[in-house]
């Protein structure tokens, strides 16, 4: 007994040992910084990022009233729907069309799924050699708009890159999606005499109804975190047209030195998150098919 | 007579065979041409990295490209700005944060799937919780953290906040639960220690596990902006897409060298991606839906 006892007091030390280091980093660089941004925002800072005096709501009542908060949010969910909706319909087409598993699909699929490899940089550069103004686009459209510098466009424009490069990954989890269907089931489907669209309605979107809300929610609260190809294309946009709340956070906290500022936007920004993943959550439980 | 029905019946069959296999091409003829258009914004990008600059700021025709085909854009690209050192910086970086961030993730995961102990629920939430809070809003107080440690252009800065993941901890710990519980039992009865049974028994079998989390961290860490924008201010540290991204938004933009930049940031982590897609996959499907 005293031995069984001994043996499993030792067990339990190393098991905290195990997972000293994973907590050690996640107490240092996640939570930590998050106190700190919480902490920060009830200051005014220095250009050092250092507390000075608090002023308690003081900064978020300004930063709330102010005309530039306002348009930021607007841009933020503008840019959010734009992506979710685009890259969630070309998502699903191209999975349904590239449903069948057979001996070359792999080169389409591959084609499709290829953005997920590529960094923000490179899609931007090439990006900024069609969309400018006497880049490719123009050329081929015989049009003269500079569709990054141009108020009505920048955001689309901006929305467009991001959502050829996200849908890589929600195509893949739809394709997942879309293969978990029996072929028993489909075969019923088309016995019942259900065609190409009527099968997808009734039979595919059920069954990856899992698929479909996680890759909704996952392509929006990625648009919310989407720095590199807002910064590199337009920056803060014509008239603040594009400036998201994440390039709000960077330029309050980089290119002004105000981070208190920068601290209140991304306490905003973490609340849009929180809120969606939660809705998330919601829609999974509710309305899923589970079969 | 009934001979030559039963042969027309063939017939037909063999047409109606025939057509379907037609129609079978004819479908993979257009996936494989809906891919290349998908794709061809970075075709074009890679094509056009190839002809010299002083034609790209108008459409050139296939001639142009063909006759002009060079690797001037490449040449000057070199020239100009230290690529390779870029290159071995984000290839070092990679290699940092892949190899403690298994390593933590392993012992973390162990703990979590193969042990008993007081809390573990409690720090399991933590992992939880610390996954719900987004890396942007802790970006502005890390930079301060690591500003305040003296670590800015350093490798061990770039890569402190991203040496524990909590997608790695999930991975590691789906895979540890699917050990039986009679190996764990029979390998202690031998007389091999928990931490002996984790490296030499466990974490072997997790190598495809490992692999897939490899290439995932790969692909991340290669493709960072925000971050390394950020810490690393000496040109001498920058990595591959810092060093790239320099080039989008100098001013004068040149065409030419722009996109054989992007080509440059793209090749490895496409070779990687081309060879580990199905580890990818793997990776990123892995417990992001319960279908």
């Amino acid at each position: 007994m005293a031995v069984r006892q001994k043996k499993r007091r030792k067990i339990k030390k190393i098991v905290y040992l195990l997972i000293l280091p994973a907590m050690v980093f996640l107490f240092c660089f996640t939570f930590y910084p998050f106190l700190k941004a919480i902490y920060l925002s009830f200051f005014v800072t220095d250009t050092l990022g250092n507390p000075g005096t608090f002023v308690g709501l003081k900064n978020y009542i300004r930063i709330f009233t102010s005309d530039g908060f306002l348009a930021s949010v607007v841009a933020t969910f503008k840019f959010a729907g734009i992506v979710g909706v685009g890259t969630f319909f070309l998502s699903m087409f191209f999975a349904y069309f590239s449903l069948e598993n057979r001996k070359g699909s792999k080169v389409y699929q591959t084609m499709f799924a290829l953005p997920i490899a590529l960094s923000s940089v490179p899609i931007s550069a090439i990006a900024i050699y069609i969309l400018g103004r006497n880049g490719l686009l123009n050329e081929l459209l015989g049009t003269d708009i500079a569709w990054l510098s141009t108020e009505s466009t920048a955001l689309f424009a901006c929305a467009a890159v991001t959502i050829w490069a996200s849908v890589g990954s929600s195509y893949i989890f739809l394709l997942v999606g879309f293969r978990n269907v029996d072929e028993s089931l489909l075969e019923s489907a088309i016995i019942d005499g259900a065609g190409y669209f009527k099968r997808f309605i009734k039979v595919y979107v059920p069954i990856a109804s899992p698929q479909i809300y996680f890759v909704v929610f996952l392509n929006i609260i990625h648009s919310f975190k989407s720095f590199a190809i807002v910064k590199l294309l337009v920056g803060a946009g014509p008239n603040d047209s594009t400036n998201v709340l994440i390039y709000a956070i960077y330029s309050n906290a980089f290119l002004r030195g105000r981070f208190e500022t920068a601290c209140v936007y991304a306490m905003v920004l973490c609340a849009v998150i929180f809120l969606f993943s939660r809705l998330q959550k919601i829609f999974e439980k509710r309305a899923v098919h589970y079969q | 007579m009934k001979k030559a029905k039963h042969n027309s019946s063939v017939q037909i069959l063999t047409a109606a065979g025939r057509r379907k296999k037609n129609k079978e091409r004819l479908g993979y003829a257009l996936r494989v041409l809906m891919g290349i258009c998908f794709i061809s914004p970075l075709a074009i990008g890679v094509l056009f990295s190839f002809v010299p600059n002083e034609f790209l700021n108008s459409l050139p025709t296939f001639d142009t490209i063909l006759q002009n085909f060079t690797l001037e854009n490449y040449q000057h690209l070199f020239s100009s700005i230290p690529v390779l050192r870029y290159v071995s910086n984000s290839l070092t970086l990679c290699l940092i944060i892949i190899s403690v961030q298994i390593i933590v993730s392993c012992l973390a995961a162990y703990a979590f799937s193969c042990f008993n102990f007081p809390g573990k629920d409690f720090f399991f939430n933590l992992i939880l919780i610390a996954m719900m809070i987004p890396g942007q809003v802790t970006t502005i107080t890390n930079y301060l953290t690591v500003q305040g440690m003296g670590l800015i252009n350093t490798y061990i800065g770039l890569c402190l906040p991203y040496f524990v993941g909590g997608t790695a901890i999930f991975m590691m710990r789906q895979f540890f639960l699917t050990l039986p519980k009679e190996l764990k039992e029979a390998s202690l009865l031998d007389g091999c220690g928990d931490m002996r049974f984790l490296f030499r028994i466990a974490m072997p079998l997790a190598v495809p596990t490992i692999a897939s989390l490899g290439i995932y961290i790969f692909i991340d860490i290669y493709n960072l902006y925000f971050w390394p924008m950020l810490v690393a201010q000496d040109p001498n540290m920058f990595t591959v897409q810092i060093g790239m991204s320099m080039l989008v938004s100098s001013g004068a933009v040149e065409y030419g060298r722009v996109l054989a930049g992007a080509v440059i940031s793209i090749l490895i982590p496409l070779v990687a991606f081309i060879i580990g897609e199905g580890y990818l996959i793997k990776g990123m499907t892995a417990g992001a839906v319960k279908g």
